[in-house]
């Protein structure tokens, strides 16, 4: 078992009750293929630092979780499918770092 | 003409090279060391944008270590995680 942080964009014009069907899909997906979910933030809607598809923001959600190579290939299966996603990215890590929060500190300042 | 003006060309340069010693260290000239190998240092990250920023041009692009001095290790893990920045829109 090793550690992934895993990170996926949706389209903006997801509203909330959409991006928690997103959240419970995946980490079912993760759950079912032995895999265990320790973290899932909510980064938020941020500005893209250039186009994707033609989108200008969207809505970022942090994954951490356990599981091995099967969990991650069956999780991004799913998500290359997936329409409502712009991108994901997995990160293989050799541990998590759960105090730091860098897009939590942002939002308040702006608040 | 063209025979004395190539003699003399030869001549400066070994003068030059007896003047220059090659394993002689400057007293003067002093290396900046590296801001990310101190202690108490930032850790590298893909999702540190603010620390990843310093690191690039206006135009979104890697700096060279030998403006920035970072030490190699830290170049190579700051590179990567620029690039994972770049793929998830970040930086």
């Amino acid at each position: 078992m090793s550690l992934y942080e895993h990170t996926i964009i949706a389209k903006q014009s997801h509203s909330a009750d959409q991006l928690e069907s997103l959240k419970t899909k995946y980490s079912k997906i993760i759950e079912k293929n032995d895999g265990e979910i320790i973290k899932i933030d909510d980064w938020g809607l941020l500005n893209l630092s250039h186009e994707i598809n033609k989108n200008k923001k969207g809505n970022y959600i942090h994954f951490k979780l356990k599981g091995n190579g099967l969990t991650v290939s069956e999780l991004e299966k799913n998500e290359k499918i997936d329409k409502n996603l712009l991108r994901f990215l997995t990160v293989k890590v050799k541990k998590f770092d759960l105090d730091k929060d860098y897009f939590k500190q942002e939002n308040n300042s702006n608040e | 003409m063209k025979k004395k003006f190539k003699r003399n060309v030869k001549k400066n340069y070994q003068r030059n090279l007896t003047k220059l010693n090659l394993f002689q260290v400057s007293k003067f000239q002093f290396k900046k060391k590296c801001p990310l190998s101190e202690k108490n240092a930032p850790k590298i990250d893909y999702k540190n944008v603010k620390l990843l920023k310093k690191y690039m041009s206006e135009n979104g692009k890697i700096l060279p270590s030998r403006i920035t001095s970072v030490s190699q290790n830290k170049q190579r893990k700051l590179s990567l995680s620029i690039k994972r920045a770049r793929i998830l829109a970040l930086v």
